[in-house]
């Protein structure tokens, strides 16, 4: 390496790294003899609470939520924060709502991935196709956001090119994915998690001593800038941003198939109630401490966030200003954690999508036994491929990539909301309405997308999710009813009401 | 209250506790949403401030993430229930 950084704020960068691989390699000896495809995708459903708990706050806290999001509470004051705590809901919704359902169900129907659920509810392989295809291609597109996002600030911060980032971080995340399954992500998000918590607190220490204390930052914002203060940022805050938050970063999280299949993992019921709790007190401490940590950055940055280059560059300049340079290592390991947590959850998922739900369901079918060992193969190298895939497009990064992100998590939530709540707390929905809704709410939400369409300046998710309402409940009037022996099994309360 | 012990119930009952438990989540989540809008937009116009802070941005901060934390611990310490999930894996 013929570049000059500060190796300093390497270092520790590497021994994480190392760390991660470590864990992965151990997870990957200790479930040596079990079933390959339930340990790999699910973990062998052995998650205990706190686990639980990080590796869902881990894989939904991005690279965003420590680098664009706290950037725009400097620039926008506390209406940021007021609505980033929307978030507190995610963990307490999706395992109130799906934990214990999508648990009962995976046990019943030896399902391991959410997919395997949807084709069981709504007997439907073509359905099952188009939800691995979906799920592969607007996690593709979020990966792609967490790896530029990570490498751009490990660049920003450490003075290492931005090529040396993504090698460093991009092929450990892909490495010890795809060496030790979910069990491996799992553990490793806990660790990122808790790493994350570490570096708010640090930042926040130094932010609070480089702006010559809280009272000091605070009188001189009251006085300098006063829309911090007003919910509506004196404008910069519209009511159409809260609306579209609660809807793209709160209520229809639930239905995001990396946390859903959360569900599938975890061992008992004890575990899941920790976890809720658990969950809500560490996303929220995430979500508040960091981007009031942005606000605080005033007392260290005095320009716009313009000056600085744009939001995104407000946290990297911050770090490297107020930290000395021997802990601004530790301090961008939370940002890069929340980047490696959320690729290693979305690349097992995708990777469980083309093997599981695709290559092995078909081979079934067909009567064709595949061994362990091929099964083992292919798992690893479908992994490594689509973790390349995504590091290679990586390289020559698209330049509307945090657009791109918010697109991907807007898809992912049109084409999944309804057919997960409707599909497993409705009788009534069917293969009809499912399809309907999968398929022509993301058409509908990727064209007004791409189209730029809005109604009422809200986020086209709005649209996306909406009409993907409209079009389920119109499938489910005219298609044919789910079958009795379905019913009875994702229904069994409402049949034995009935007999 | 006492934790209860997994039970022991029928296929039906465990769908029907954990419909019921869905439910409640989803009326916590309308109580989360009606507290949001109060602690933030309506009392947003109160020149009230502590530690420099206007109470809309601790009540609709602070005081929201406090919310939700008290409803996560009534819906898994009081309202659900530990039941056997099945399957072998279970304990």
């Amino acid at each position: 390496m013929t570049e000059t950084g500060n190796l300093s704020a390497l270092l520790p960068l590497i021994l994480f790294m190392f760390v991660m691989v470590g864990i992965s390699i151990f997870v990957r000896n200790r479930q040596a003899g079990k079933n390959f495809v339930s340990s790999y995708f699910v973990g062998n459903r052995e998650l205990g609470g706190f686990v639980l708990a990080m590796t869902t706050v881990a894989t939904y806290s991005s690279v965003s939520s420590f680098v664009g999001g706290p950037g725009m509470a400097y620039q926008v004051g506390f209406g940021w924060i007021y609505m980033a705590v929307v978030q507190v809901t995610a963990i307490f919704l999706v395992l109130g709502i799906f934990g214990k359902r999508v648990a009962l169900l995976a046990r019943k129907l030896n399902a391991v991935t959410v997919v395997d659920i949807i084709r069981a509810r709504f007997q439907s392989d073509f359905l099952a196709a188009i939800a691995a295809f979906v799920i592969v291609l607007f996690f593709c597109g979020t990966m792609t956001a967490q790896f530029v996002g990570g490498a751009k600030l490990f660049a920003a911060v450490t003075g290492y090119s931005y090529e040396s980032g993504l090698f460093l971080f991009g092929l450990v995340v892909v490495i010890y994915t795809s060496i030790g399954g979910f069990r491996a992500v799992a553990l490793t998000d806990t660790c990122c998690a808790l790493i994350m918590m570490i570096g708010i607190v640090l930042l926040l220490h130094y932010v609070l001593e480089a702006g010559g204390g809280y009272d000091n930052i605070m009188t001189t914002l009251e006085t300098n800038n006063p829309e911090l203060f007003e919910p509506f940022s004196f404008g910069n805050m519209p009511w159409t941003i809260y609306f579209t938050q609660w809807l793209l970063v709160g209520i229809c999280t639930i239905a995001l198939p990396q946390s859903v299949v959360r569900g599938i993992s975890y061992k008992n019921t004890q575990g899941l109630h920790q976890a809720m709790l658990i969950g809500t007190i560490v996303v929220g401490f995430m979500n508040i401490g960091i981007n009031f940590t942005g606000i605080l950055a005033h007392g260290v940055l005095t320009g716009t966030a313009a000056d600085y280059g744009g939001v995104d560059n407000i946290i990297p300049t911050t770090i490297v200003k107020a930290m000395p340079p021997e802990l601004v290592g530790l301090a961008i390991i939370g940002p890069l954690a929340a980047s490696i947590s959320t690729i290693s959850g979305l690349l097992i998922v995708a990777s469980s999508a083309i093997v599981k739900d695709v290559y092995l369901h078909y081979a079934q079918k067909n009567n064709r036994t595949v061994t362990p060992n091929k099964v083992k193969f292919l798992s690893m190298t479908t992994t490594a491929i689509i973790g390349a895939t995504v590091f290679v497009i990586a390289l020559t990064p698209p330049s509307l990539i945090w657009l791109i992100n918010m697109f991907a998590f807007g898809g992912l939530e049109t084409a999944f909301f309804w057919t997960l709540l409707l599909g497993l707390f409705w009788r009534g929905a069917n293969k009809m309405g499912a399809m309907l809704s999968m398929t022509g709410g993301t058409i509908i939400y990727c064209a007004t997308q791409a189209a730029g369409f809005k109604i009422l300046n809200l986020h086209q998710i709005t649209i996306g999710i909406t009409c993907s309402l409209i079009l389920f409940l119109i499938g489910s009037y005219f298609g044919k009813k789910s079958d009795d022996e379905t019913l009875q099994m994702f229904f069994p309360e409402k049949t034995s009401e009935r007999n | 209250m006492q934790k209860k012990n997994p039970v022991s119930v029928s296929d039906a009952q465990k769908f029907d506790i954990v419909r019921r438990e869905a439910i409640y989540t989803g009326l916590a989540l309308v109580g989360l949403i009606i507290f949001w809008l109060i602690a933030g937009f309506a009392t947003a116009s109160l020149d009230v401030k502590f530690f420099h802070l206007p109470l809309w941005a601790i009540l609709g901060t602070i005081g929201v993430w406090s919310v939700a934390i008290i409803i996560s611990a009534v819906l898994s310490k009081v309202l659900f229930r530990d039941i056997d999930l099945g399957g072998e894996d279970n304990d």
